[in-house]
């Protein structure tokens, strides 16, 4: 009989301290944040290189999020706010855009607004942007010595998703409304209007290989994109 | 066995047979009805005009009698009670017409004539008159029985479900209810005998009005003490009133005899009801050495189903009852033996199919067993139930006749409980009645019974798949705006019309699995948006844009290569679906359940402490946005598994993301514990509605302990570890200098804790309770106190991120209830504000902080934000057993008056982060950008239901308040005024509508998008063509009706796509409908 008392007292030990030990564990996550929590971040330097560690295999490249956890992102916790038509006149990303400094110092910094801005949301007008800040780079990084292939694929992959994911897209902004396929293709037919380097290099029948194995047709006389229907 | 009836409380007037006679009164055309139901009254009255009976017990050396008016009067009753198909223990008969009262009556007591049956014994009080009509028409008499607080009763103006007998003011008002009910039938002619309570000693150790097993010993002696001190004392005092009958209790079985012996010595009768199988074995003898009184079973019996072989077995309860009917015979005076057995009342006449789980499964007779019982060899086993409440009937429960009156189909027992009724215990010799009574032929009946069972599978229809009915709905739809009526004048009405039918189909290929499926059929769908948003909108016609080449007669007109752009217009999508489906399996160590848009239950009263499992029953709120909701399977553990539940589907609750959820209750001591797991296996693509947002995939792991303790004082504690898959996830947020800080999710932001205290004080029931959680810590929807028709405003919510308190007061003073509540919440972290980022000189980019969202961010503060709330609700509802706030209460109230008024205050001294919805062309949350600002908000609401007559309902609501959207904050927070009500007349003519000033429309994407309507109007008429008019108070859309209705929405320069400045100020539309059931 005592034993059992003994049992009974113990299991009722155990009982309310479970209970207890459950309580003030559960409490721990209720603590207010504090001054030690955190980094405080209220400057982020823009990189002014042009060098560019692929964070991930598809970065830039829709639906890849890895940018977003890019250490060397600076837009990484940063708003790219998108045109809101309630309130025209608020901030975007443009805005941004127009403060980062042009030429090549600002290029990384391009790409990584824009790839930000994809991978929080997909848009052909996103997607381009970051095509054409890839080949920025390419364009910074080429000398006649020597290219950098990773960057020059890398650009061709982007500007591909435009034509395969955001087709029939188009932005009003900076250019007015343009087509942005037909943006793709001059890009990289013709690159005249940004005087990059080519990602394809010459002759032309390269970049006409190119965009039949990814299933379009250019038509440069008159401007023209198409789908080859296989 | 077993009754949980809320129409226990006695009425003491006749309202019903005055309100019929007055509607009688106005109905020129039924002059002949009046006629003849005028001269049935007569007979009734001048029946009640004569003396009552005498009834007496009578005791000579042979052993005890039952007398009436000095006659011999063997027992030879049932317990009857009338519960159609789809209802429960709140059905009411006498709150039926008088014709249809009768109706019944005659039917079920023409059929219990010809058995024989002499008395009856019913949970429901039977109005004096129907008691004599009974009497004089089929000979039958009846005991009455008032429950005496055996499953609650309204003690000082609180309905208090378990009653204390050892509370003086329970006490005094028991004794005086119970002597009012003696005072009013004294002189009933038909009344056989009062009987007070319904195995009241068991209810002081079940824990529920549920079946559990019988139990063992006299543990509760001491409460035991103060209910037969009571039940003396009412007895004692009732003698006085009425001298001419005697005075019984309804025991189980024969548990604290002593007591009974010692405490109850003015009693005339040992009721008992007595579950020991076919022989009631020592119970004459111990009757007979401790109080010598003699003994009448208000129960006894058994069921007619056989839990072992999974199937009615009609054969083994006619055994059964045989064998107890002849030791009872045997038992009576002038056998020498004990002598003291003067008959008994069958549990029971008829099935009723509410029995298990009570609110559930109306319509189906389920064949769960739900207690043991060792006594019942045919088919007890170890360690499994046996007993089956739903089915101890003498006779099975079947199908309306054309009166509308539900049938009984006679099994085997009845034959041969008619062969034994039919002999005279007195006055055959007991060598005689053994020899009838042995020498039954018991082959024939069981034959006889089975001939009756299978004709009635037959008219049911009950194959293994059959058609069990549906409904047609027709409508025809005018409708036109304001500018189309002024620019075309009568040419600028639209006219639509709609049809679909319901087929509704039932399977059951053998005794374990059972299910039923409804399929819906459209013909034309009238198009009644944007004032209706209907069933049935999946059939709309859809234009799309195509391109083609050209047709060889545009060829003439167009370039070669040229391609047209034309409009197609879908007509016929989806004219057929499934509309819902249930099957469920019945084993032995589990039971199964698929179900797919059927309704489902929370959770919370087995251990969902967090609310993770959240209740889907608004299917008619689902289907205008032909979501399907909820689907999945659920296992539940029986035996050793019991406690165990696992729930598996895409979309197990409204809104759910697919989901896996393992539950298993248990307890420990006298603790009761519950462990869940809830698992996300994907996130779900499209909205639950049209705009409401999805949410990421997660899980959560609670733990939850409930404690009773002694004086109503009850403990729960719960613990949660939710979204752990968000630790590291980085979010920003600003401090009290305005630095931006970026900091990330850690492990202790995943858990949260719950407590809830309920306690008694100063007279009142009060609570208080916590909820701190951290930033990811979400939980489910948090119960409120009195369900889906709580008024409260207290703003709960599910999210993490709190520090939350929440106290509340319940105060009864007599019909009033006054109920205080307040809650105070804290934000571990606040909303972000809206800081743009620069790039600054340098390079330096100044990042900014934007209004988070649940997408992008692992939190938000939503409608978590901080709040000081307080409230206040008076209630007065004078008849607690038609709880004011129970979800049924619309048509289940029936208080003459009753109502509520209160108010809600709350204080969001700081603004939210960003709301989202569901932008269906991408497929996606959208955010709206920016939260919601501080805000003093408030609502003041009332609800009111009056009865003035049985056959008449009157409802109202009003609602006004000055309240934020839930999503958009542009437009600003809102004023409006609110008024519905609705009007229920002999349940057949229903008028129902609303008035909504500067309110939001009636959808929740109106209040989501915050979109105000400057008036709003709907009124609605329909007349009820069939016996259905009482489910139409409950459930608008049902029964066989016409009707008509007409909406009205007025617009200003808020409502700017619609007011087309000025040129259009309102639109309409008036719908003709029908529905007919068949």
């Amino acid at each position: 009989m005592r034993i059992e008392y003994r049992k009974q007292d113990y299991l009722a030990t155990c009982k309310g301290l479970l209970i207890v030990l459950f309580g003030l564990f559960a409490l721990s996550g209720c603590e207010k944040r504090d001054s030690g929590d955190g980094t405080v971040v209220n400057g982020i330097i823009l990189p002014t290189d042009v060098v560019l560690n692929l964070f991930c295999e598809n970065v830039g490249v829709n639906d890849e999020q890895c940018v977003l956890s890019d250490p060397e992102n600076p837009f990484a916790i940063v708003a790219t706010l998108e045109f809101d038509v309630n309130n025209p006149n608020a901030p975007t990303k443009f805005d941004l855009l127009a403060d980062i400094p042009q030429g090549p110092t600002g290029a990384k910094a391009r790409f990584y607004l824009w790839a930000t801005a994809l991978a929080r949301r997909p848009s052909g007008e996103n997607q381009w942007y970051t095509a054409r800040a890839l080949h920025e780079l390419f364009d910074a990084n080429s000398n006649p010595i020597s290219k950098d292939e990773i960057v020059r694929a890398q650009a061709l992959k982007a500007y591909r998703s435009v034509l395969d994911n955001f087709f029939g897209s188009v932005t009003f902004f900076e250019f007015g409304p343009n087509s942005l396929n037909e943006q793709v293709a001059r890009d990289l037919f013709i690159t005249e209007e940004t005087g990059y380097e080519r990602l394809v290099p010459l002759p032309v029948l390269n970049v006409i290989e190119l965009f039949a194995e990814w299933g379009y047709r250019y038509d440069e006389e008159n401007d023209l994109v198409f789908i080859i229907n296989f | 066995m077993q009754l949980f009836d809320f129409h226990q409380e006695f009425k003491l007037n006749n309202r019903v047979f005055v309100m019929a006679g007055l509607s009688f009164f106005k109905s020129i055309k039924q002059v002949c009805g009046l006629f003849a139901v005028t001269l049935a009254f007569m007979t009734v009255f001048a029946g009640q005009a004569h003396a009552a009976d005498t009834v007496t017990t009578f005791k000579d050396e042979s052993g005890w009698k039952l007398q009436v008016n000095g006659e011999d009067f063997y027992v030879k009753g049932v317990v009857w009670g009338y519960s159609p198909r789809n209802k429960n223990y709140s059905y009411n008969l006498w709150g039926e017409s008088d014709d249809f009262i009768r109706k019944v009556l005659d039917y079920e007591f023409g059929l219990m004539k010809d058995a024989g049956v002499n008395a009856i014994r019913s949970f429901t009080t039977i109005p004096p008159e129907w008691v004599t009509y009974i009497y004089r028409e089929h000979g039958i008499m009846s005991v009455i029985n008032p429950l005496m607080g055996r499953y609650g009763y309204t003690i000082g103006g609180k309905w208090v479900p378990f009653t204390d007998y050892s509370d003086p003011l329970t006490r005094a008002t028991l004794l005086a209810d119970m002597l009012k009910i003696v005072d009013q039938y004294k002189n009933t002619p038909g009344v056989l005998m009062f009987a007070f309570g319904n195995e009241s000693n068991y209810g002081l150790s079940w824990s529920s009005f549920e079946i559990e097993n019988l139990p063992e010993g006299e543990q509760n002696t001491a409460k035991a003490r103060y209910l037969y001190s009571l039940f003396n004392e009412v007895m004692a005092e009732g003698k006085k009133i009425a001298p001419n009958h005697p005075f019984s209790i309804v025991n189980g079985d024969i548990q604290y005899i002593d007591l009974i012996a010692e405490l109850c010595t003015d009693m005339d009768v040992l009721g008992v009801n007595a579950y020991r199988g076919p022989s009631f074995t020592g119970l004459w003898r111990d009757v007979d050495e401790k109080l010598d009184l003699p003994i009448v079973f208000y129960e006894f019996g058994s069921d007619a189903f056989n839990a072992r072989s999974f199937e009615e077995d009609q054969v083994s309860q006619a055994h059964l009852l045989k064998d107890q009917w002849l030791e009872m015979y045997n038992k009576a005076a002038g056998n020498d033996e004990e002598g003291n057995s003067i008959g008994g009342f069958v549990f029971e006449w008829r099935d009723e199919w509410w029995k298990y789980l009570q609110i559930e499964n109306l319509d189906i007779q389920d064949t769960n067993a739900s207690w043991s019982n060792e006594a019942y060899q045919f088919d007890w086993a170890e360690g499994k139930n046996n007993m089956n409440e739903e089915w101890f009937g003498i006779t099975a429960l079947g199908t309306p006749n054309e009166d509308g009156v539900y049938t009984a189909r006679p099994r085997m027992a009845y034959d041969v409980l008619s062969e034994i009724w039919h002999l005279d215990p007195y006055a055959n010799k007991k060598a005689a009645f053994n020899k009838a009574i042995n020498e039954l032929n018991m082959d024939y009946y069981a034959l006889k019974g089975e001939v009756r069972f299978l004709k009635s599978e037959n008219k049911e229809q009950k194959q293994k798949f059959s058609f069990t009915g549906g409904s047609l709905i027709g409508e025809m739809v005018v409708k036109g705006s304001d500018q189309d009526i002024t620019e075309l004048g009568e040419n600028g009405l639209e006219f639509e019309d709609g049809q679909m039918v319901f087929l509704d189909f039932g399977f059951k290929p053998n005794e374990s699995i059972e299910g039923q499926m409804t399929v819906n059929i459209l013909g034309n769908v009238a198009d009644k948006e944007p004032l209706e948003i209907a069933y049935g909108r999946r059939g709309l016609p859809v234009d799309v844009l195509i391109e083609r080449p050209p047709l060889p007669e545009e060829e003439a007109f167009t370039e070669e290569d040229d391609i047209i752009t034309d409009v197609a217009s879908f007509t016929d999508r989806e004219r057929v679906e499934v509309y819902d489906f249930q099957a469920t399996y019945i084993g032995e160590k589990f039971d199964l359940e698929a179900f797919y848009h059927t309704p489902r239950y929370h959770w919370k009263d087995e251990g969902d402490f967090f609310g993770l499992i959240r209740e889907t029953t608004d299917l008619g709120g689902q289907d205008i946005w032909n979501a399907k909701a909820p689907s999945g399977v659920e296992l539940a553990g029986k035996g050793k598994w019991k406690g165990l539940k696992i729930l598996v589907g895409p979309e197990v609750y409204w809104g759910a993301n697919p989901k896996a959820v393992l539950k298993y209750e248990f307890n420990w001591g006298k603790t009761q514990f519950a462990f869940m797991h809830a698992e996300d296996i994907a996130r779900r693509t499209d909205s639950s509605s049209s705009t409401a947002a999805t949410e990421r995939q997660t899980r959560q792991t609670t733990l939850y302990a409930m404690r009773d303790f002694p004086n109503d004082i009850k403990l729960e504690l719960g613990g949660i570890i939710a979204s752990d898959e968000k630790v590291d996830d980085p979010f920003t947020r600003i401090d009290a200098d305005g630095n931006i800080i970026l900091d990330e999710i850690e492990f202790k932001d995943t858990l949260g804790f719950r407590a809830k205290l309920t306690f008694p004080l100063l007279g009142t029931t009060s609570y208080v309770a916590t909820n701190q959680a951290g930033l990811v810590a979400d939980g489910g929807a948090v119960r409120r106190d009195f369900g889906v028709l709580d008024p409260t405003a207290l703003p709960y919510s599910a999210l993490g991120n709190k520090r939350e308190y929440e106290a509340g007061m319940m105060m009864n003073f007599g019909n009033f209830m006054l109920y205080p509540r307040l809650m105070y919440r804290d934000n571990l972290v606040d909303a972000n504000p809206s800081i743009p980022p620069t790039i600054g000189p340098g390079g330096v980019v100044q990042p900014g902080i934007s209004p988070r969202d649940r997408d992008s961010d692992p939190f938000a503060v939503l409608d978590n934000r901080e709040a000081r709330s307080a409230e206040v609700f008076l209630t007065y509802d004078p008849t607690g057993a038609s709880f004011f706030y129970a979800w049924d209460n619309d048509f289940a109230e029936d208080a003459e008056f009753a109502f509520n008024i209160g108010g809600n205050y709350t204080e969001y001294p700081t603004f939210t982060d960003a709301n989202q919805f569901f932008f269906t062309p991408t497929g996606e949350n959208a955010s709206f950008g920016v939260g919601l600002p501080a805000e003093d908000v408030w609502s003041i609401s009332s609800r009111m239901v009056f009865n003035p007559t049985t056959r008449a309902k009157y409802i109202a609501n009003l609602k006004t308040g000055f309240q934020q959207s839930t999503g958009d904050p542009d437009g600003g927070t809102r004023k409006f005024y609110e008024l519905s009500g609705k009007v229920v007349l002999g349940n057949k003519h229903i008028i129902e509508g609303y008035f909504k000033k500067d309110a939001w429309g009636p959808y929740d994407f109106n209040r989501q998008f915050n979109e105000v309507f400057p008036e709003q109007f709907k009124l609605d008429y329909s007349i009820v063509l069939d016996g259905s008019g009482d489910q139409v108070v409950e459930t608008v859309g049902s029964g066989t009706r016409v009707g008509i209705r007409t909406l009205y929405r007025s617009f200003n320069q808020e409502n700017e796509g619609q007011y087309q400045d000025g040129l259009n100020d309102y639109i309409f539309q008036t719908v003709f409908y029908f529905t007919y059931m068949f």
